[in-house]
């Protein structure tokens, strides 16, 4: 099966085109804050170079987060779009996941981390890769790197963009100096891989209610909630 | 001609058919008061979410209820200046998308350009030139229309715009959101002569308008009661309000059609929807032989129609965008000088 993998969670359209397992294109377009302005030129691009159109596609893949709130709403967006108006499948991969799929011939726990904005939050999770197969452990992270490397009891391969400055960190906290890395950025083409595996055994999100992964909520509610819970604390008490 | 319209500039997500310019197929929106209620005010980041989840199905229940697939679609119109951007970028992401895959022309179109339309979408018989004054919790803007997408703009409010003292009195008040409505019911049960509050700029000659301080006048004059816990004299107050702003309106924009030298006045936006507006403006027109025009209640808030009746004017004049089109949050409706 043909499918298109987008993701915008991050600085760049990343477009990918897999075959089943084979990867056709996997490109990433800088673009800063041009995202929106580039992505279906992008898409048209990548498509043209394979001498394919949108009609030759059998299902799409899209990043759903985390990662820049605006970003995986573009994403999303023009997905969300594609698949509607082709009636073809769409299948949501958390960014996440599709980060860690990049060591999966890694014995060890693999922990992808995403830069969640300004004051050096980030977005993690801890994934491990048996027979092919990839198991989520535990929750997703929201968190300062010390916090996170709290979280490390065993020995761990970190993927990341600029991952150098979150291993030193992680080293820092943990007094050891033994953590493997890998660098590396969020590919289109994994996007569609992830999906196609998904999307030829049947399983696809349902179009129109697909929605992003933020993982944080805006800070107006978590304002309002954390104000609620004093409240409650205070009635408590 | 089918134009498929998109707004989502603010907290309404909203799709629409409109053929040929003139008859809305279906008009469908989403709007997401409930959401912001608890906050008094729109959240841009609450916005912006709630947009990406309802716009497929927005879509979607557009295309079904003016019995179209999207196959019939024959260009694309959405707002893609002036608003909040996470929430422009989302009907942008979505139009462009369409247009792209359905090989049909995309047109960016200003949210003010919208509203003028809606006048003119509404009310056939609307007259051009005619001076039309938008005014909803975001705007409070008059603009002489001189021909179809040939505007100049007269004024706007230096401040707040008149739907956000609607807003922000009621929040003082604690009265509910929106502040519009809840103020237009009140006030009917209110003696509107009873405070006598100021009418900002109402003499200047110029076309702008001012709102901030009519609301901190009316806040202050109330500030020592409500702190002492008296009950105050809610309808009374809301009746004076209103109509301290309805009488700036309609005066504004009397003068703004006479220095024009037209008789036509075309009313839209959220606070066109004011009951005691409509009533001042139609007397006002009657009194000194003008005309005053308002659209549909459907289409006064924002709304997708208003948008693709615009996109189709645009069109037609050979105007479209090609599939760079970005958002622009802040920029005034295009000058644009006729003859």
């Amino acid at each position: 099966m043909l499918v298109l993998g987008i993701d915008t969670s991050g600085y760049a359209n990343a477009i990918g085109l897999v075959d089943g397992e084979r990867v056709l294109a996997d490109f990433a377009f800088a673009t800063r804050n041009e995202s929106l302005a580039r992505i279906t030129l992008n898409v048209d691009n990548v498509l043209r170079e394979n001498g394919l159109g949108l009609e030759d596609i059998g299902g799409f893949g899209v990043g759903l987060g985390p990662g820049s709130w605006t970003g995986i709403r573009i994403g999303v967006t023009v997905g969300k779009m594609l698949a509607y108006g082709t009636g073809k499948p769409i299948k949501g991969i958390a960014t996440l996941e599709a980060l860690a799929y990049e060591a999966r011939d890694v014995q060890k726990l693999v922990c992808p981390i995403i830069g969640a904005g300004a004051g050096g939050a980030v977005y993690a999770a801890f994934y491990r890769f048996q027979n092919g197969e990839i198991h989520h452990e535990g929750d997703y992270y929201v968190g300062d790197i010390p916090g996170l490397a709290d979280l490390i009891t065993e020995p761990v391969v970190l993927v990341a963009t600029k991952v150098a400055e979150y291993r030193d960190a992680i080293c820092q906290r943990l007094k050891s100096d033994t953590i493997e890395t890998m660098e590396k950025a969020l590919s289109g083409a994994v996007v569609a891989r992830l999906a196609a595996a998904h999307l030829e055994d049947g399983r696809h999100d349902d179009t129109l209610a697909l929605a992003p992964l933020y993982l944080k909520e805006s800070t107006a509610r978590a304002f309002v909630n954390r104000y609620r819970k004093q409240v409650q604390a205070t009635q408590q008490g | 001609m089918l134009v498929l319209g998109i707004e989502t500039s603010c907290d309404e997500t909203s799709a629409a058919l409109v053929a040929d310019g003139r008859t809305v197929l279906s008009n469908i929106i989403a709007n997401q008061l409930e959401l912001h209620r608890k906050y008094g005010g729109v959240v841009p980041e609450i916005a912006a979410r709630r947009h990406t989840e309802l716009i497929g199905y927005v879509i979607n229940e557009a295309l079904d209820a003016g019995g179209r697939t999207l196959r019939d679609v024959e260009a694309v119109a959405v707002t893609a200046k002036q608003g909040l951007v996470g929430s422009l970028l989302v009907g942008v992401a979505a139009a462009k998308t369409l247009s792209y895959m359905l090989r049909v022309p995309l047109i960016g179109v200003h949210h003010i350009e919208g509203h003028i339309f809606a006048g003119m979408l509404s009310n056939p018989e609307l007259p051009l030139p005619h001076v039309c004054l938008t005014v909803s919790g975001g705007h409070t803007l008059l603009v002489h229309v001189r021909d179809y997408c040939k505007y100049e703009l007269l004024g706007g409010t230096v401040d707040d715009a008149a739907g956000e003292a609607f807003d922000k009195i009621a929040k003082f008040f604690d009265l509910g959101f929106p502040g519009g409505p809840v103020i237009d019911r009140l006030a009917t049960q209110g003696n509107r002569k009873a405070f006598h509050f100021p009418r900002p700029l109402l003499k200047a000659e110029a076309n702008y308008f001012s709102f901030s301080g009519l609301k901190t006048a009316v806040i202050n004059a109330f500030k020592s009661e409500l702190a002492s816990g008296e009950t105050l004299p809610l309808a009374d107050i809301a009746a004076s309000f209103q109509e301290a702003v309805v009488d700036v309106l309609v005066t504004k924009a009397m003068r703004a059609a006479k220095q024009c030298g037209v008789s036509a006045i075309s009313v839209t936006g959220g606070v066109s929807a004011n009951r005691r507006l409509r009533e001042v403006f139609s007397a006002t027109c009657k009194r000194e032989d003008a005309s005053v025009y308002f659209p549909a209640l459907s289409l006064c808030t924002d709304n997708a129609a208003m948008i693709a009746a615009a996109g189709q004017a645009r069109l037609a004049l050979g105007q479209a965008d090609d599939m760079s089109l970005d958002v622009i949050p802040n920029v005034p409706l295009e000058v644009q000088h006729a003859g």
